[in-house]
């Protein structure tokens, strides 16, 4: 995995990362960024929900750069680190994660990895959780942070090293609205 | 794919016409800014990796389409493993401004199979 990026910044007098290397085709970042800012806008599902499955996504993708990001949003709604690091491996034993994000997360896992382990249990557990609407933002979530990180990966831009960053939560660009 | 060209994700926003547009139009970006004949191509090729229809007959396709299919087809298990030269030679076939509409596209193809493989749209109640 390289940390070179493989394309130039289209920003002059900034370096390559994701906003300036996407800049190379303005209607497709302005298209995402009001894309991605009117889904984390949305309060169907709850921001916390939104980043425990970008979180999970994260670390199964090995996007470090996503991984060393938080969005204020679900900071402000009570996911603190000690439940960020029980989206590994063994999160159905977490007592810091709720019985909906431990769902999420199964379709998450699902979605990014094995479409088989969202299983009748598993399956029935989301539904149980969550409505039809709050799934469809969920899978639309998962969707986006998946094909992200692969990008962002693929592209060369993960970084050497990066402290963890809290950022403002994504909104609608002023000219979107 | 749901229907006719309708990915599953665009299906399970049906009830949020407001995001689904959001969603179409970021798409169709992405596919504008690549030859039609190359995102039918790539499409084809990850949704094929998935096992979700056949792969392209790449008979007739010419030596940089072919890579770049083979490159879009590493995106869906192996992207850690794509190397700087495997890059380098779509980037030069591409431009820069195409390498990045081929890595969006590439990697969205491949989440949207993965959405349908798993019931999205189903899910949503579509």
């Amino acid at each position: 995995m390289s940390t070179i990026p493989r394309v130039s910044s289209a920003i002059p007098g900034e370096p390559a990362h994701f906003g300036s290397v996407l800049a190379h085709q303005p209607d497709i970042a302005a298209s995402f960024f009001a894309l991605y800012g009117r889904f984390w806008g949305s309060d169907v599902l709850s921001a916390r929900i939104k980043e425990v499955a970008r979180m999970r996504n994260a670390r199964v993708t090995e996007c470090g750069f996503c991984r060393n990001v938080r969005f204020d949003k679900a900071v402000a709604q009570g996911l603190g680190e000690a439940a960020v690091d029980d989206i590994t491996d063994g999160y159905e034993t977490s007592d810091r994660l709720t019985d909906a994000e431990k769902a999420a997360l199964k379709f998450t896992d699902a979605l990014i990895h094995d479409p088989e382990l969202l299983n009748g249990d598993a399956r029935a557990a989301l539904q149980r959780h969550l409505t039809p609407a709050q799934i469809a933002e969920l899978g639309l979530g998962v969707t986006l942070f998946l094909a992200l990180a692969k990008a962002l990966i693929t592209l060369g831009l993960e970084p050497e090293t990066m402290d963890r960053t809290v950022l403002p939560t994504p909104a609608v660009p002023e000219a979107a609205e | 794919m749901t229907g006719a060209g309708r990915s599953a994700v665009q299906a399970a926003l049906a009830a949020d016409p407001v995001l689904a547009a959001h969603y179409a139009d970021f798409r169709a970006h992405a596919e504008a800014a690549l030859d039609p004949a190359l995102v039918a191509l790539i499409r084809q090729a990850v949704a094929a990796v998935h096992g979700m229809g056949a792969a392209p007959d790449e008979a007739g396709l010419d030596a940089a389409t072919r890579s770049a299919l083979a490159y879009a087809r590493r995106m869906t298990f192996e992207h850690t493993a794509i190397t700087d030269a495997e890059a380098a030679a779509v980037a030069a076939h591409l431009g820069e401004p195409g390498f990045v509409a081929f890595s969006v596209l590439a990697a969205l193809a491949d989440a949207e199979c993965r959405a349908a493989l798993v019931g999205l749209a189903e899910l949503a109640g579509e």
